[in-house]
């Protein structure tokens, strides 16, 4: 059975994409989102999860993504294809500039750096002329649902077999050993600022990537939308849903995640957001490792594995 | 003495008005084993913080294989051919014993081996030799202390390192445990490893040291052949005759 394994991945991918043919367009707009949110976790992980540096600056690569595909297609007039490249550039960019000096920070000192160019981007793009300033810009109107839920699989795809090489290579050993102890990293061979800012650009490459075709498919952008630092909040809360470091962690718990709130906020909106806030804190106290942790822990040992967790983690 | 594998010449370290390293002189040659001896707070681990890059000297110069690398970061130096251990440890703590020396081999001098797999074996290999391998698959900070002490060494070992700094890998093991990571030092040595080793344990540096180093108060007191040295009576007053042995 275990020889079969790595067959499962490509059946889900193929399930995945073609649901647009036999679902209706409600399901398929939820799934652009659905899609594009996972990835973002999926590019968090990379340099929250392997690395352990507690991004709150890729909503910001994000933001860069979809404001370099706007700006390209609206402004400039170029393609989408020409438009997405713009994007990744400038969210690659910014991780290499800003990294080498942000890396240098560790724990929540590096959080506080992150949060604060969200801050400043945002505030500098409100400015800018050829970026709409505090209106934003709008897109030409492509009505294609089908071909950006297409898209969106296949950026995840894609983030989700970067991350399944990180996990196998000695890259990803080096990124894991920084998150485990990085003076022990440093002194064991591994070029630690190489490492991290590499994994923060990888992190951005995709993350602007997911902006640039939510640009388009949206039309619509402005700095608030962009830039919002909620976003970032989704991608920690999904990644360690499902399981920070792994490789489908973060993908199984974006797409749960973005299910139980698409149920939840149909309903009453106040109720969604109190029971959202309850599934978070009860995972954290319960499950702190992700849900792939839960599977194999709950396996081993049963409805100890709970117990343990609280013991353990208890604050 | 032969070519030195390395040299410390007027070594000095200061934190604000402390000077925990001051002015310290000397050279290892390749294969030997030297010890390093003092009092609490003497500045022995500075010196080993100091040489493997974790700290970066106030003055002074550190060569290694005719090359200077004060002032070269530590994961450069440890690609030399540097490794070390830490007093207070440092395992990756939420990795699998043979994860842990893994990173090792798959970095380390030179680079390590950029193969996974391999650098897997050969990490299994020093398991076995650290005596740790029934531990292999169990989670660093689950280990028990004379393990993790094993851990730390084995980790170090995966590097392949020409220099090997140890920081008092010893302390809290019992004797028989003492004994069996003295005979592990020596076959460390066999294998072509000069060591340094900072150790408190006057039974295992008496049968490992060639030359010992003495410091108090970041003062170079002595330096010499171990018997010599144990004799000296400024050494006898500063550090072995407190301790009462
Ligand atoms: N990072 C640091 N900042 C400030 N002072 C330090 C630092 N590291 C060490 N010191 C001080 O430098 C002196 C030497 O410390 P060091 O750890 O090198 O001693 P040691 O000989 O290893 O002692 P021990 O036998 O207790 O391990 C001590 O007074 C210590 O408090
Ligand atoms: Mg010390």
């Amino acid at each position: 059975m275990n020889r079969y394994r790595w067959l499962a991945l490509p059946i889900a991918a193929a399930a995945l994409a073609v649901v647009p043919w036999f679902t209706s367009d409600t399901i398929v707009q939820y799934g652009i989102n659905a899609l594009l949110v996972a990835t973002l976790a999926q590019a968090w992980n990379i340099i929250g999860g392997f690395s352990g540096y507690p991004s709150f600056g890729n909503s910001v690569f994000y933001g860069l993504g979809t404001y370099g595909t706007a700006i390209a297609m609206a402004q400039l007039h170029w393609s989408f294809g020409s438009g997405l490249v713009f994007g990744a550039v400038l969210g690659v960019a910014c991780a290499l500039l800003f990294g080498i000096p942000i890396l240098r920070l560790r724990g929540p000192y590096f959080a506080i750096a992150t949060l604060g160019l969200a801050a400043v981007m945002s505030a500098i793009t409100a400015t800018v002329e050829i970026a709409g300033k505090n209106i934003g810009l709008i897109l030409p109107l492509f009505r294609g649902d089908t071909l950006f839920y297409e898209l969106s699989l296949i950026l995840l795809v894609a983030a989700t077999g970067t991350v399944a090489w990180i996990a196998r290579s000695r890259f990803g050993a080096g990124l894991v050993a920084i998150r485990e102890d990085e003076d022990a990293a440093q002194v064991m061979g591994i070029n630690t600022t190489t490492y991290k800012v590499a994994a923060l650009t990888v992190a951005a490459l995709f993350s602007a990537l997911a902006g640039g075709i939510h640009a388009y498919w949206i039309t619509f952008i402005d700095p608030a939308s962009a830039f919002d630092p909620s976003l970032n909040v989704r991608m920690v809360i999904m990644t360690l849903f499902g399981g920070p470091g792994t490789v489908l962690g973060p993908v199984l718990g974006a797409l749960i995640l973005s299910a139980v709130s698409e149920v939840l906020a149909s309903q009453a909106t106040g109720v969604a957001s109190l029971f959202y806030g309850i599934v978070i804190v009860a995972a954290v106290l319960l499950m702190p490792k992700g849900l792939l942790d839960l599977v194999q822990g709950f396996r081993d040992s049963g409805w100890r594995y709970f117990v343990d967790n609280v013991r353990r983690y208890r604050i | 003495m032969t070519e030195p594998l390395f040299e410390v010449r007027g070594l000095t370290k200061r934190f604000r008005g402390l000077t925990a390293v001051s002015n310290v002189t000397f050279r290892v040659a390749a294969r030997e084993i030297v010890g390093l001896i003092g009092p609490n707070g003497a500045g022995k681990t500075t010196i080993i913080s100091l040489i493997s890059g974790t700290l970066v000297p106030t003055a002074g110069d550190i060569v290694f294989e005719g090359r200077h690398i004060e002032r070269l970061p530590a994961y450069r130096r440890a690609r030399l051919g540097i490794g070390r251990t830490f007093q207070v440890m440092k395992p990756f703590p939420g990795l699998s014993v043979l994860e842990n020396v893994t990173v090792g081999a798959l970095f380390g001098t030179g680079g390590g081996e950029r193969n996974r797999t391999r650098a897997e074996e050969r990490a299994r290999e020093w398991l076995k030799f650290t005596g740790l391998e029934r531990r292999m698959d169990q989670r660093a900070d689950a280990l028990g202390g004379p393990d993790r002490k094993r851990l730390e060494f084995a980790k170090a070992l995966a590097m392949n390192p020409k220099l090997l700094l140890l920081d008092e890998v010893m302390a809290g093991l019992t004797h028989v445990e003492v004994d069996e990571v003295v005979e592990l030092i020596k076959k460390i040595r066999e294998k072509g490893v000069t060591i340094l080793v900072i150790e408190h344990v006057m039974k295992a540096i008496r049968r490992l040291a060639d030359r010992l180093l003495v410091l108090h108060h970041g003062q170079q007191i002595a330096e010499g052949r171990t018997d010599e040295v144990l004799r000296d009576p400024r050494v006898v007053e500063a550090y072995l005759g407190k301790r009462r042995q």
